[in-house]
């Protein structure tokens, strides 16, 4: 659905991604890891168009979309769901689930109940200016904002950060909930455990460069990857 | 007596109670962590210990002073040094400056007198120079010394955070988060400090922290909030098998 | 007597509420100031009378004119400033100053340097009311330019609160790279501002026209009144560009009526300053919500 051809970024000088190749199949959790800094965030800018690509090739079912721009690709169904600072802070909860659903013209009760369902504290605050929200409440309506857009292809970018155990949890399961009605996802994870029980294949991600990829029950049991991202669990 | 001393504290925003009633004591030398779900309060008590909220009723005494009523930016000279939830570093600051801001308050007299060369003046930045190496050192940060801190690693910047809170010898300091988007490897360097911090400058140290590796293993005492209130405290085993805590907080994977 | 200054001064005010939201509004979602703003505007007024002096209804001027002005906040949105947008945010300004003078001199070129006169709106007698607080003086075109205030205002206030082009205005304005991850073009958002606020501007002028003529300066006062509106306001609040308006409107007034006619734009200004050294985010401006 989604493959990468020799990807390249970078910040001026700065370079974060070098050479990168990876394929998303469809209906598939991918998973990518990576301490940090090692450029798995530009990766996903790049991909959505928010960081231009200095070489490569970046194709969405089959199509070229690395000249596009970032919102010309989101209308073809690729979404980012990036850190809790990119809310938009001086809006409601309300209005920025609204604006996920931006493209949408279809009816939206469907999905409002189902992230209420997944984050129940949202619905309460949905006065609330996004900008007092609490750092955890923040990340969960970067989530749900982003599921508002109905994505063909997800991609969240360290969705767990700064949520509680439980939640952490939870979050896997809507994951692979969403993934299972038949939503194709890229993951990027902290914790690489949890990302990796719950994925179909994964990459690992060094200093800009791809060091390592596989199915996910082979990287668990692979012990260098055990070693560097998974610790003593 | 306790170092710091919180007393039926009650913060509303408008018609929401984010902290309602709530009471802790924190021990000198504690590590003592501050844990509970989203939005259960917890940054809060941090804010209002900085006074950076207006607190609704209750007291806040450290070392038997009350800061209740102190500006906020005075907080940091009666002894608490904080980090934020989410990472601020003055981006476009060295390494060394950001921890030079850290020290500020420690520098006597205003504008006008740190534009005259004086021989106190020179001991003092002298004094400051030298307990910012020696800080740069403590945290590893020496080889990034005069990058700007925008620019260095995401996990230098927390660092970073913490070291200007430590320019400011504080009595008590106060992590929010710490470990956060950090990997394996480094929060276990993380731990390490905090430690470190405690065991060689003897600062006490209030932590708020989701991972439950970093809190079992780093703590003297757990208290746990809920909608604003305290739901359980105790040695790190005990809070951990609190069925309100599993059932509230760590969920049934964590509570194996 | 009191209640006629304080029409006056209303009548005078919504002049600049009317400016300064079009100054606003652009540069809110922007977050550039446009100094052509008033001479824009200006140009426009000069193409109302050419219509006008074709034969055109002074109305079915107007309305042309607007069509026009939409047009034209767009062209010069598109072709001079967006290619630089992405670049330095400085040209953009000397830009949007290059334009101001081009206009001016374009408008000479064109129209020559003889004042040029618009008819009003509406015509008539004024309405008079007597009663125990007087007699009150209401000018017809007070009205029409009340309810122009009140109809633009509110039209502004449900598009930008309750539509999709209002949250994609709001999104663009805090963060346009979040707005794109939307699905959300911040250069057609960008245009619908150029073109709204143009199309602002130019009822100031067109409405104005009847008391200051047509002629290349007659908005440098309008566009300074309502900038100071703006800031009074806060600048980043349509609400505050609003209020800040009639505000500053009925002090000139007051002032220019019970103390001096001289000093009236002098004094305004410095009570302005003092409201601002009260309250430096200005009546309406958002104050950070920046929490930690
Ligand atoms: N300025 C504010 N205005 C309105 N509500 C606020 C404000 N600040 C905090 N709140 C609310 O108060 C509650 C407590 O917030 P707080 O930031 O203390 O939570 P927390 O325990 O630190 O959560 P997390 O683990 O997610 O960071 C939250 O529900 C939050 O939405
Ligand atoms: N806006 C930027 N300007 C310059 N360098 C950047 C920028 N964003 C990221 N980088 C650098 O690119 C590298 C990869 O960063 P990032 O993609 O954020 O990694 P990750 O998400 O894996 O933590 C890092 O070295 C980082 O410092
Ligand atoms: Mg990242
Ligand atoms: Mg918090």
């Amino acid at each position: 659905m989604l493959e990468l051809k020799n990807v390249t970024v970078s910040y001026g000088p700065v370079v974060a991604v070098k050479n990168v190749s990876l394929k998303v199949e469809k209906s598939s959790i991918t998973t990518i890891l990576g301490a940090n800094g090692s450029g798995k965030t530009s990766l996903l800018h790049a991909i959505v168009g928010l960081n231009k690509i200095v070489s490569g090739e970046i194709l969405f079912e089959g199509e070229r979309i690395d000249k596009f721009e970032a919102h010309e690709i989101v209308r073809r169904g690729l979404i980012l769901c990036p850190d809790n600072r990119m809310v938009f802070q001086k809006m409601t909860v309300l209005e920025n689930l609204q604006a996920g659903a931006y493209l949408r013209r279809d009816d939206l009760s469907k999905d409002f109940e189902f992230v209420f369902t997944l984050f129940p504290k949202l619905k309460e605050r949905l006065k609330q200016k996004a900008g007092t929200l609490s750092g955890g409440e923040r990340q969960m309506l970067a989530i749900a904002r982003a599921l508002m857009a109905k994505p063909k292809l997800l991609m969240l970018d360290e969705p767990s950060t700064g949520l509680a155990p439980n939640l952490v949890t939870e979050i896997m399961r809507a994951i692979k909930r969403i993934n299972e009605s038949g939503v194709t996802i890229l993951l990027v994870e902290q914790s690489a455990y949890a990302a990796l029980k719950i994925s179909h294949y994964g990459y690992v991600l060094q200093t800009g460069r791809l060091v390592m990829e596989g199915p996910s029950e082979r990287l668990i049991r692979d012990s260098s990857v055990v070693e560097s991202y998974l610790g003593g669990r | 007596m306790a170092l710091l001393e919180i007393d039926s504290l009650t913060v509303r925003f408008g018609g929401l109670v984010a902290v309602d009633n709530f009471s802790m004591r924190v021990e000198k030398g504690e590590i003592h962590s501050l844990i509970g779900p989203n939005g259960a309060g917890k940054t809060t008590v941090f804010n209002a210990i900085t006074r950076v909220v207006k607190i609704h009723s209750g007291t806040i005494v450290l070392d038997g002073v009350e800061l209740t009523h102190v500006a906020p930016h005075r907080v940091v000279s009666y002894g608490v040094a904080r980090t934020f939830q989410n990472v601020v570093v003055f981006k476009y600051l060295t390494v060394l400056e950001n921890f030079y801001v850290g020290y500020h308050h420690r520098i006597v007299g205003g504008l006008l007198k740190d534009l005259i060369p004086t021989k106190r003046r020179l001991i003092e930045n002298y004094d400051m120079y030298r307990e910012a190496l020696k800080l740069a050192d403590f945290l590893g940060l020496k080889s990034r010394l005069l990058s700007y801190a925008g620019s260095i690693p995401y996990f230098h910047q927390k660092l970073v955070e913490i070291g200007r809170a430590l320019m400011a010898k504080p009595k008590l300091l106060l992590l929010d988060e710490p470990a956060a988007g950090l990997n394996e490897a480094e929060t276990k360097q993380l731990v390490n400090i905090v430690r470190r911090i405690r065991e060689e400058m003897g600062i006490t140290v209030l932590l708020i922290e989701h991972d439950m590796r970093v809190v079992m293993d780093i703590s003297d005492v757990v208290t746990v909030m809920d909608f604003g209130k305290k739901i359980s405290e105790g040695k790190p085993e005990e809070v951990r098998k609190d069925p309100k805590v599993i059932s509230a907080y760590l969920g049934e994977i964590n509570s194996a | 007597m009191f209640l006629n200054r304080l029409i006056l001064g209303l009548s005078t005010g919504s002049f600049y509420s009317l400016a300064a939201m079009g100054i606003v509004l652009i540069f809110k979602v922007t977050g550039l100031m446009n100094f052509a703003y008033g001479n824009m505007a200006m140009f426009m007024a000069y193409v109302t009378y050419t219509f006008v002096s074709l034969g055109l209804g002074a109305w079915s001027a107007l309305v042309l004119t607007l069509l026009v002005s939409m047009l034209f906040g767009y062209a010069v949105e598109r072709f001079t400033l967006r290619p630089l947008r992405k670049l330095s945010h400085g040209s953009m300004l000397i830009v949007t100053f290059g334009i101001l003078m081009i206009l001016e001199g374009l408008a000479t070129q064109i129209w020559g340097t003889q004042y040029k006169s618009l008819p009003e709106l509406i015509a008539g007698r004024p309405l008079i009311f007597r009663g125990d607080f007087g007699i009150v003086v209401f000018r017809r075109q007070d009205l029409l330019l009340f309810a122009v205030l009140v109809t633009v205002s509110f039209l502004v206030f449900l598009l930008y609160r309750f539509t999709k082009v209002g949250i994609a205005m709001r999104a663009v304005s805090e963060n346009e790279k979040a707005a794109q991850l939307m699905g959300i073009d911040p250069n057609k958002v960008i245009s619908w501002c150029w073109m709204v606020g143009t199309a602002i501007g130019t009822m100031v002028a067109v409405l104005g026209a009847p008391r200051t003529y047509v002629s290349p300066t007659m908005m440098i006062y309008y566009q300074i009144q309502g900038f100071t509106a703006a800031v009074l306001g806060g600048f980043d609040s349509l609400l505050g560009a609003l209020c800040g308006g009639l505000v500053l409107g009925v002090i000139e007034n007051l002032i220019g009526g019970y103390i001096s006619n001289e000093l009236k734009t002098t004094l305004s200004l410095a009570i302005i300053v003092g409201i601002l050294l009260v309250r430096p985010q200005g009546l309406f401006g958002s104050e950070e919500i920046r929490r930690v």
